[in-house]
């Protein structure tokens, strides 16, 4: 856990707290998630019974959009897109799709699109078109992490991402309205610290 | 004639001479485990006879190693099936278990997760009560032990081995009454045990459940089986041919007290009923004989001597 900035996982019962820092640190290098936090806490307390967790991410990665992963040339009415990077073809292609109409896009082979466009087809602006938002999947990621870390019982969520910074809150009990309170404290207490 | 339980571990080569000196010795095999070239046996054998069987499988390479939970079904019970508890630290703990010769079942609750929301079911109580002995393995918190223990162990008639987070010593303050055994510092974990620290942890649970069945098998000795639970099996094997058609590793489980069958109880539970032990003396007296809450298996569970009046 040696390139988390800060890593602390604070509990009312100290052994309890040890066992769980270890299972923290176990879970986030399980999941890959080193590289994209950059500060966490963790505070248990199982009497209440509260989980509250805050950290703050690494520089979170921009919406990616066709001129990232397609080379883009076009022909009067025609756009030719040469896809360099496959990992975000199928969310491409719904997207197309949807704008062009299924007529209207062609792939004849496996690495081209072709799209026929009404107007001129360089005035389209698809370069800038938005084809995935990695923010999305990076939330689920850390949100599903902190499921799997906090105790099993804890069934009541909330969670909250913004900014790069996130919190997670669960109990066995009913949650209070705001968790404001709860979360500003341990963000206060890892600002202090740094 | 004292039964000692032990491991048998040789080449393929030769081995059913070791099998067949074990029968003549009068001890039992309860499992044999062929993996690749190697022959894994799980024995029960006459105390003075060990070293023979030792002198025997020398020339083979065979091993022969004391393994104290031989001839028991222990169950381990996790608070769920989830993530969060498998398969570190369930699976590790039935795992080592069984290299020691038990038998384990790994009983995943429904809803045990949760210190107040825990709970128990009529159906999982009653299977946890068809084993020897029950190892329960709770998270990490003290709190939550001391408030969802006395849920847990309503109604469960077996020896309990606690195992958590906190210290030996808080387990046995905050668990009140005490249960059978308590291992400590081994609680939830997500990683694979195999830091030395961790499986001294692992050695101390075999350790304190085979204290916890020693103390259960004085117990029986005081008022010992009508029948051996291995004599049983092995009457079984010989008289029941449909059991040999059963896919399960194991289809006659040893336990201290009885047997668990593993054919559906309907059809075959007459049939073993009159199957007779001795001259005259069939297995309906001097077993209980019970559909299982596992699956649709049968139970047999042993009358003492003071029920049925005789040894067999």
């Amino acid at each position: 856990m040696s390139t988390l900035e800060y890593f602390e996982v604070d509990s009312t019962e100290p052994v309890g707290g040890q066992l769980y820092r270890r299972i923290a640190s176990t879970v986030i290098t399980d999941h890959n998630l080193l590289k994209v936090l950059e500060r966490l806490r963790i505070y248990i307390d199982p009497s209440v019974p509260v989980f509250v967790a805050v950290g703050i991410t690494r520089t979170v990665p921009r919406t990616i959009t066709v001129s990232d992963l397609a080379g883009v040339t076009y022909d009067g009415q025609k756009i030719t897109l040469a896809i360099a990077d496959e990992t975000f073809l199928a969310d491409l292609l719904q997207i197309l799709w949807k704008s062009y109409g299924k007529d209207q896009v062609s792939q004849p082979d496996r690495f081209t699109i072709e799209i026929q466009t009404s107007g001129d087809a360089a005035s389209s602006g698809i370069e800038d078109l938005a084809v995935a938002d990695p923010t999305e999947g990076l939330f689920k990621d850390l949100i599903y992490s902190m499921q799997v870390i906090c105790p099993e019982g804890f069934r009541v969520k909330k969670q909250n991402f913004h900014n790069g910074r996130f919190w997670f809150v669960a109990s066995e009990n009913t949650l209070p309205e705001d968790v404001t309170p709860l979360v500003d404290e341990q963000f206060r207490i890892m600002e202090a610290a740094s | 004639m004292i039964l000692v339980p032990i491991t048998y571990k040789g080449g393929v080569f030769r081995h059913d001479e070791i099998l067949d000196l074990i029968e003549d010795m009068g001890g039992y095999i309860i499992q044999k485990h062929m993996i690749a070239q190697e022959v894994v046996l799980q024995a029960l054998i006459p105390k003075e006879d060990i070293e023979i069987l030792k002198t025997v499988s020398r020339p083979l390479a065979g091993e022969v190693k004391p393994a104290p939970l031989v001839g028991t079904e222990i169950a381990v019970v996790s608070m769920s099936l989830e993530i969060h508890h498998l398969p570190h630290a369930s699976c590790d703990v039935a795992e080592y278990l069984r290299t020691a010769g038990a038998k384990t079942n790994m009983i995943g609750l429904a809803r045990g997760f949760g210190k107040r929301i825990g709970l128990l079911s009529d159906e999982e109580r009653d299977i946890i009560n068809e084993h020897d002995l029950a190892i329960y393995l709770f998270g990490n918190f003290e709190t939550c032990i001391k408030e969802k223990m006395p849920t847990f162990r309503r109604g469960i008639q077996v020896p309990i081995v606690v195992c958590g987070g906190p210290t030996k010593e808080t387990l046995m303050k905050i668990i009140d009454p005490p249960v059978a055994g308590y291992i400590g510092g081994l609680g939830r974990f997500m990683h694979r045990t195999k830091e030395p620290h961790e499986l001294a942890r692992l050695d101390e649970i075999v350790e304190e459940v085979s204290r916890v069945i020693d103390q259960k098998r004085t117990g029986i000795a005081k008022d010992p089986l009508s029948v051996t639970p291995a004599r049983l099996m092995d009457i079984i094997l010989e008289n029941v041919p449909a059991i040999h058609e059963v896919t399960s590793p194991i289809p006659v489980v040893v336990q201290m007290d009885g047997t668990r069958v593993k054919l559906p109880y309907d059809p075959y539970a007459a049939e073993i009923r009159e199957i007779e032990i001795e001259a005259g003396i069939r297995i309906a007296d001097v077993c209980d004989i019970r559909p299982s809450r596992m699956r649709d298996y049968i139970l047999l569970k042993v009358k003492p001597f003071s029920e049925t009046g005789m040894l067999v």
